[in-house]
């Protein structure tokens, strides 16, 4: 079916200056003006802004440590009393049902799930497959592991780690790789509590800053499109902005993705030794041109902490609101969940500073990501706010009026007067996530892209904008009207499938044999345990 | 044979046009389930199309099992951990045969990850829950530490508090040597499984709390029922909460006793009984209770059901995905001896469709 967007204001950066135009859709794909002009369908959306779907690189929605989440969570009540309008978590789009529509809602078409460890890859994409609309990926959590510490401290071959870092990915389904507080996990096992970049796991008697380095490299040979995703040391720790600042510097003019700087952006000035050292870390981003980061941003309310780095989460713990969590000491990394209320206090509100600093002093939209590292920083559900706080100093300054002065006065937030225009939130949240993840096919509305898109009513009121867009496109079935989910269906889960080596396998099932006492099979999965038609695509390798 | 409308042998279409009738007409159906990942998800589906509360077979067991993380929380590991690592393992309380194969295998095998050598092994026990008594250990030979005359919660509590460096009133054989142990150990365990009293869980995480504010340890649970326990993830996942869970309002709503099936049976809530059961358990004989959908194992009718059908078991008659406590995750497993029985989903498929033309949503 040929299907026409007539007169909308299309906000399309990748392929050009935003203006007034058509898009046309033929069969699911973006298409080139038809030379016959006759649409099948044609929707008037003049008055709008018309931009590719979004994709959100970093946000925690399935898999055993989210559902993990939601079984220590449930919003549960009282059968007598009135159902609560609001109960934890209620926004947070906590089903994988609500997950996807949710997203829709927001014109968002592809989410990245950030933290999938490899040994429970499979219960990772039941939950993906069972979101819907909306395309997904996962990265696949290394760095931690035996396997790989083991050879590193061995001084394995280059070729032996690739093999290794391909089999995973390519056994785990996963769209790249992701190394988590690198070492720290093992460590804290061994009741080591805290663990820097230069630290070494007792062990192995190799460096977290070996270990990333390794994982970095082995990225770059692979071909894997999307950078080796770090979530470095000494998150949430005062004075963490020098553990950021040295992982920058290690990537070495090699590409490196940093997950929500947000968290590291702290330095140990003030009464209460917590200050923002958010200026500090923009500028060494901008002067790495090979490093990008997603920001991670902190938004007030009720909300979970979900996360990988046990070290981290196990100091976490005693400021769980509501006050109970999970710490759970599995195989590679693990995980930790801690509910969490962030208080517009000095903490809250030097933390929500410091996210938007970086958003806003970080020069390039094409290496600054937005995330709320969900639910870490924020429930996803909080993006339309964001997007205003970004695009308008007035918001901006209307919600520092509410929170602490002190906080305030030692980060420069008051002192930015930058506002994203909407090409640079289409940079952000469209066309430089397409690039960093490898995905050609999305994030532009250019001929022979798929038919993502999203229409937003102008307006002023940017959020209620974003929040519920008018129409939205996937793969050129519209299934949003005027903010409602009009249509369901089954998106993809987006993998990369480098070729295993035989020798590995070999090696994989020796290994699993041997400590485990179980055959490889346990642990690896034919495509058809999902039990849906076609669950994955596949993105090529860079050759 | 696999499908019986009463006691008579009917195609499997006609059983399937009675369950749909009976299900739309329901206005309180109650689903009590026990089938894989793939049965669950499509059964929880349907309830959320015809507006069922649905719970596992083993409800009871499991409402305290699902309490343990819902209301307690705490430290965990899995047991492929557990096997590299753990140098001090106490199981605490009964574990059911089905595990014993796991603590065997833990059993002949020592840590291989910081450091190698042996494991050492102690069962914390108190007074017997069970009428039965106390089920014997197969595998590991454990030293006995607690006591007969207390519950399991109060051993448990005695110990944590001899840790702190408390007074205690009260002693019993082997604490000493236990927390001798216990000290020197670089990565205790605790295994705990079908423990149905929330105080002694809650003492148990209290217990690790304490120790991990200067060492590791954690916990190890093993679900009394691996396929329950994916029951829950899978209901966890698709609607935010675990079974217990009932559409009666359109929306998902949880809770352990309003969405109690065997109460709202016994209570005459509930107007119609799906009951799912991949094994060979039929449902619990009920005088006067609702009619009777069954999807059983079995090659007879289910005595009093309205309609039966029979069906495969996940990884024997088909393909299926269930949940192993021995990788604490779920697990893809192959059919050992294909058969021509129908899955649960492909059953459940068939009542959606049967129930408004079109196929079911996952």
């Amino acid at each position: 079916m040929l299907i026409r967007l007539a007169g909308g204001d299309v906000v399309d950066p990748v392929n050009g200056p935003a203006g007034r135009r058509d898009v046309w859709i033929k069969d699911g794909v973006i298409v080139e003006r038809p030379a016959s002009k006759r649409a099948e369908r044609t929707y008037d959306v003049s008055g709008c802004i018309v931009m590719a779907g979004a994709i959100d690189i970093h946000s925690h929605i399935g898999g055993g440590n989210v559902n993990t989440a939601r079984l220590l969570l449930p919003e549960q009540h009282a059968a007598h009393l009135r159902r609560p309008a609001h109960t934890p978590l209620s926004n947070a789009g906590w089903s994988t049902f609500n997950t996807g529509c949710l997203y829709a809602k927001m014109g968002f078409t592809t989410v990245v799930e950030p933290a999938m460890s490899p040994s429970s890859a499979l219960h990772t994409h039941m939950e993906l497959a069972d979101i819907p609309i909306i395309d997904k990926a996962t990265l696949a959590i290394l760095g931690n592991d035996d396997f790989l510490l083991s050879m590193i401290r061995d001084n394995a071959s280059t070729a032996m780690i690739d093999d290794y870092v391909a089999w995973t990915v390519s056994t785990s389904r996963a769209l790249g790789v992701k190394v988590i507080n690198a070492g720290a996990a093992a460590a804290f096992k061994e009741n080591v509590r805290r663990f820097s970049f230069d630290d070494v796991v007792p062990s192995y008697g190799v460096s977290s800053r070996r270990i990333v380095e390794t994982l970095q490299a082995s990225v770059g040979r692979l071909g894997v499109p999307h950078p080796l995703h770090v979530h470095a040391n000494n998150l949430g720790i005062a004075g963490n902005a020098t553990t950021a600042a040295e992982t920058i510097r290690a990537a070495d003019g090699r590409p490196l993705h940093l997950a929500h700087l947000q968290f590291y952006g702290y330095g140990t000035e003030g009464k209460r030794g917590f200050s923002s050292e958010a200026a500090r870390l923009a500028e060494l981003v901008n002067e790495n041109a090979d490093v990008t980061i997603d920001v991670g941003q902190v938004m007030f309310g009720q909300t979970v902490t979900i996360s990988s780095d046990v070290t981290r989460q196990y100091s976490g713990m005693r400021t769980a609101n509501p006050k109970k969590s999970i710490l759970i000491d599995g195989d590679g990394n693990g995980g930790g969940i801690v509910p969490y209320r962030y208080r517009p206090d000095y903490y809250g509100s030097l933390q929500w500073a410091v996210g938007l600093e970086l958003f806003l002093l970080i020069n390039d939209p094409w290496r600054v990501f937005f995330t709320t590292d969900h639910p870490n920083g924020a429930p996803f559900t909080a993006y339309p706010d964001l997007f205003e706080l970004l695009m308008r100093r007035d918001a901006r300054e209307a919600k520092m009026a509410e929170l602490d002065k002190s906080a305030l006065e030692l980060t420069t937030l008051a002192s930015i007067s930058r506002e994203y225009t909407l090409d640079e939130i289409a940079v952000m949240t469209r066309g430089a996530p397409a690039k960093l993840l490898g995905l050609d096919d999305r994030g532009h509305l250019g001929p022979g892209a798929i038919a993502d898109i999203a229409v937003y009513r102008k307006g002023q009121d940017v959020s209620k904008m974003f929040a519920d867009a008018a129409l939205v496109f996937k793969n050129g079935d519209l299934v949003v009207e005027d903010g409602v989910v009009t249509h369901y269906r089954w998106g993809k889960t987006l993998r990369l499938n480098p070729p295993p080596d035989k020798g590995i396998v070999r090696r994989m099932q020796a290994y699993h044999e041997d400590r485990y006492g179980l055959s490889l099979d346990w642990f690896t999965f034919p495509e058809t345990a999902i039990a849906r038609e076609n669950p994955f695509a596949e993105v090529a390798c860079r050759s | 044979m696999v499908a019986w409308i009463g006691s008579r042998t009917v195609p499997l279409s006609a059983a399937i046009e009675q369950a749909a009738k009976l299900l739309a007409t329901s206005r309180c159906p109650v689903f009590s389930l026990d089938s894989d990942i793939h049965g669950c998800r499509s059964l929880i589906a349907l309830a959320e199309r015809v507006g069922a509360t649905y719970d596992h077979v083993h409800g009871r067991d499991l409402v305290h099992e699902v309490a343990l993380h819902t209301d307690i929380g705490g430290f965990f590991a899995t047991a492929t951990e557990v096997r590299r690592r753990a140098d001090l393992v106490a199981i605490v309380g009964d574990v059911p045969p089905v595990h014993h194969d796991l603590l065997s295998s833990l059993a002949a095998t020592g840590p291989d990850l910081a450091g190698k050598g042996r494991r050492r092994w102690y069962q914390i026990e108190g007074r017997a829950a069970s009428a039965g008594g106390r089920r014997p250990l197969r595998g590991p030979k454990a030293v006995r530490v607690g006591s007969p005359d207390l519950p399991v919660d109060a051993v448990l509590g005695i110990l944590r508090a001899s840790l702190s460096g408390k007074k205690v009133s009260a002693t019993f054989a082997n604490a000493d040597a236990f927390l001798g142990a216990l000290a020197k150990a670089r990565f205790p365990v605790f295994v705990v499984s079908h423990l149905t009293d929330v105080p002694a869980l809650a003492m148990l995480q209290g217990l690790l709390a304490d120790i991990n504010r200067t060492q590791r340890a954690t916990a190890l649970f093993l679900p009394s029922d691996d396929d329950a326990w994916g029951m829950v993830l899978a209901s966890t996942w698709m609607t935010g909460f675990p079974p217990r869970t009932g559409f009666s309002t359109g929306a998902p709503v949880y809770d352990p006793w309003l969405c109690d099936v065997d109460r709202m049976i016994a209570q005459k809530e509930a107007d119609l009984h799906v009951w799912v059961s991949e094994r060979d358990e039929a449902p619990p004989a009920r005088r006067g209770g609702p009619p009777t959908i069954a999807l059983v194992r079995g090659e007879r009718p289910v005595a009093g059901a309205a309609a039966t059908i029979r069906i495969g078991k996940a990884g024997l008659d088909h393909d299926g995905v269930v949940y192993s406590s021995r990788i604490g995750t779920l697990r893809s497993v192959p059919a050992e001896a294909p058969s021509d029985l129908p899955s649960v989903r492909a059953v459940v498929d068939q009542f959606q469709h049967a129930l408004t033309g079109q196929d079911m949503p996952c």
